[in-house]
């Protein structure tokens, strides 16, 4: 049995895509959330998402009245030419009052550090560290406190990575899922031009095409087919990752299945080797999405607390993440490889 | 604040209805757009929709209606013009997702929202939608 | 044209060859006109054909046919296993090192060494961003695939202005583009192989495993745990431009093709005679633009001729 005193309860840290998802996230017992800025200086630059000045202030109020945090996702890469865009990005998450910023660009890194020391830093899961060593890099010349980690380790690697890290460790709980080291991925920028590196969206909506075909339904991205649906059957996000491709003769996923992220069966072990947060993906979503996955974790991290031992997931819990999910099912990812 | 269109609609609906003879259900759906939806619009940011054909197809009611946006409302567009963005679901899950009870992205990953057309708009349409409180209180609740 | 200067620099094979392969393709490039080499293992740590002796013993060879000689790191490091490889890398002091990810700029940096290339997957962007590495010891550094020309004009200009010293840049001109880098392999995945007992399927692959749409169109390659551009990357037709912001260009081994265009390149430097374009090829980011599009030069010396 665990040592109750010993045990580090994480933080739940929801997506807020905009104002209605922030207060469905509070009202379902997020212990924070993460949102961003109407531009491209966040990784979920979408139309019709995301917050200005006035619609942070607000949030942010609103967020500190219910005793939750709000972190600033500022974890773009700028260009020369946007610098001053993204640092009066920074400067002004400062001066709101945001709890932390989540950065990724090293200039931004050095910027943030040394205007606003009092602030605290979070290395985005953008900033690609997969390792102690990495994070140590961050931890001393920016002062990160805390780190995202890319969704590509095992549960024992991120167990490794926690024992030995100078910082505290944010891992993703539940969602979409990025097979590829996150902030190393051009496939977008490939078939686009847009990267989430640069442009803040992964296969943006104007490169995307939905066509009801004879075969079925299509989806292209910038021309290139990357999917052909037959009725009935689940659909996903236009990514290259998850799309049908052929090799050696097969078409088949190629890269990965359309399917979500979802870690819950691991809580106990999670909240055992001392990950700091547990973050859901998902600021593209909606009030719905959050509200209901919201109070499905809020319920497994106190149940999991309560009694580690005797957690398993309840099946209505499981049902519940699997309405949500893309391509209606769900994989425990990198944490257990059941392609290693 | 909706307490007086649930009683108002009847005979407003009638009188669109019957200045518009061919195209009933666009206009019934433009008119209560316009009353519940167009003033919680963030019209400065929908600039890519204005004036943009859109067409929502309601599956199990056989309904396709035209409209479009503009800058003082909702404007019902004849039957035959061919839409930027359609959209089509049955009624139940259309309501779901008004109500804030279905995420967007689940329906369409189960293909049960389907999209097509401009995606981008499809987008834009989906998170405005989700960003504004609208409270639907005369609406069937779908069973 | 007049002849050009620049130094032509080998990447790293990102294919799993066989080591006698691997070998053999060495033995030609000590005799090719190429200034430097760039050696190792960093796609997959599994890939141990040869292990770090191998290629250091390798790298001997080569800067004894008088070639700069730079040992790559891995551009993933998952595992304590890995780290400890890296330190390895680290401690060597014969060659220098090119970084892939930051635990090995922290650990090159705690070295206190000072000769070591923030290669391309450390997502250097801008100038302050390239500042910071710059501080931290990198002598060299190479752009990520996506960053164009006029953004790379831009961050040098700004990276002058930040008057912080000097450092070489390096720019790929020809080879594949590595895409995309996953934890999970692409290869094992299609034999139905768990990574872990792959059987090492990426050695019957020398060029990869083609990936194209349902449509038939040729689109990326899956190597391991890499993804590339099925094109060619290719400034080969540009190499004014490139010359311009660079002082080193790199090509990337490939299967075939490799030796020929080191040639042209040095042809090039050596005599001003421009390779032909290669519209099969892809240069969309030098643009702006997607990366798979190919812009033919506006004036091709072809043309001109």
């Amino acid at each position: 049995m665990m040592n109750s005193s010993r045990v580090r309860r994480p933080e739940l840290v929801c997506p807020a895509g905009n104002p209605a998802m922030l207060k469905a996230a509070v009202e379902h017992g997020a212990d924070a959330v993460y949102l961003g800025f109407k531009d491209a200086t966040n990784a979920r630059n979408f139309n019709g998402l995301n917050f200005d000045e006035r619609s942070l202030a607000q949030a942010i109020e609103l967020a500190h009245a219910h005793g939750c945090r709000v972190f600033l996702a500022l974890n773009t890469y700028p260009q020369a030419e946007g610098w001053a865009h993204w640092t009066a990005a920074v400067d002004r998450a400062a001066a709101l009052g945001v709890d932390a910023l989540i950065l990724a660009d090293l200039g931004l890194l050095a910027h943030a550090r040394e205007r606003h020391p009092e602030l605290r830093i979070h290395l985005s899961v953008q900033g690609s560290a997969t390792n102690h060593e990495a994070l140590a890099f961050y931890h001393e010349r920016y002062g990160i406190e805390r780190a995202v980690l890319p969704r590509v380790l095992s549960l024992e690697q991120v167990a490794q990575v926690v024992r030995q890290s100078p910082v505290a460790v944010e891992v993703f709980g539940f969602g979409g899922l990025c097979v590829m080291v996150e902030g190393r991925c051009a496939l977008s920028a490939y078939a686009t031009g847009q990267s989430p590196n640069c442009h803040g969206a992964c296969s943006p909506a104007k490169f995307v095409r939905w066509d009801e075909t004879p075969q079925g339904l299509e989806a292209r991205l910038n021309g290139f087919l990357i999917d052909r649906y037959a009725p009935e059957e689940p659909a996903g996000y236009p990514t290259l990752c998850k799309g049908r491709f052929a090799v050696g003769g097969h078409t088949y996923y190629a890269i990965e299945e359309p399917t979500s992220l979802n870690t819950l069966e691991l809580l106990p072990r999670l909240i055992e080797i001392g990950v700091a947060a547990i973050k859901i993906e998902g600021r593209q979503r909606s009030a719905a999405y959050v509200a209901q996955v919201t109070r499905v974790w809020r319920e497994a991290i106190d149940a999991a607390l309560a009694a580690p031992q005797d957690f398993s997931p309840h099946p209505q819990w499981l049902a519940a993440l699997d309405r949500v999910s893309e391509g209606a099912s769900h994989t425990l990812g990198a944490y257990s490889r059941p392609w290693k | 604040m909706m307490k007086d269109d649930r009683f108002v609609i009847p005979p407003a609906l009638a009188r669109i209805v019957s200045r518009l003879p061919q195209t009933p259900p666009a206009a019934v759906l433009a008119f209560a757009l316009d009353r519940l939806l167009f003033p919680r619009l963030p019209l400065p940011e929908l600039d890519a929709l204005l004036e943009q054909p859109l067409r929502i197809e309601v599956s199990d009611l056989g309904l396709r209606l035209a409209l479009t946006l503009t800058r003082r409302g909702f404007r019902p567009l004849p039957a035959h013009v061919a839409p930027r963005l359609t959209l089509r679901a049955t009624t139940r899950d259309f309501l779901a997702l008004l109500r804030r009870e279905e995420d967007a992205d689940t329906l369409f990953f189960q293909r049960r929202l389907a999209l097509s057309g401009d995606t981008e708009l499809g987008l834009l349409v989906k998170n405005t939608l989700d960003a504004i409180e609208i409270e639907l209180p005369f609406l069937p609740r779908p069973r | 044209m007049n002849p050009l200067s620049f130094e032509l620099v080998l990447a790293p094979i990102p294919y799993f060859w066989p080591r006698g392969r691997v070998l053999s393709f060495y033995e030609a490039i000590a005799e090719a006109p190429v200034d430097a080499v760039v050696l190792g293992e960093t796609v997959c740590a599994r890939r141990a054909e040869l292990r770090l002796p191998d290629w250091i013993a390798l790298g001997r060879d080569l800067a004894a046919a008088g070639k700069r000689v730079v040992l790559a790191g891995y551009a993933l490091i998952e595992s304590e296993s890995h780290l400890k490889w890296v330190r390895r890398l680290v401690e060597q002091d014969e060659f220098a090192v090119e970084a892939n990810e930051m635990g090995t700029v922290r650990l090159l940096a705690a070295a206190g060494r000072r000769d070591w290339i923030a290669g391309a997957s450390l997502n250097v962007y801008n100038p302050h961003a390239l500042a910071q590495l710059h501080e931290a010891g990198a002598r060299r550094w190479l752009p990520p695939p996506e960053l164009s020309r006029a953004a790379l004009a831009h961050l040098l200009e700004g990276f002058t202005a930040l008057e912080q010293g000097t450092i070489e840049t390096e720019l790929p001109v020809w080879g594949p583009l590595a895409l995309a880098h996953s934890a999970r392999c692409f290869t094992a995945r299609h034999y139905r192989l768990q990574k872990d007992a792959c059987e090492f399927r990426c050695l019957a692959h020398p060029a990869g495993l083609p990936l194209a749409t349902r449509e038939g169109a040729d689109f990326l390659v899956l190597n391991g745990v890499q993804v590339l551009s099925a094109r060619p990357w290719s400034l080969i037709d540009r190499l004014d431009e490139a010359t311009a912001l660079a002082q080193a260009l790199r090509l990337v081994p490939a299967p075939e093709g490799t030796l020929e265009r080191i040639a042209a390149l040095d042809r090039a430097r050596r005599l001003g005679e421009m390779p032909a374009p290669e519209p099969e090829s892809c240069n969309g980011f030098w643009y702006g633009e997607s990366g798979f599009a190919y812009r033919a030069p506006s004036s091709s010396p072809l043309a001109a001729r």
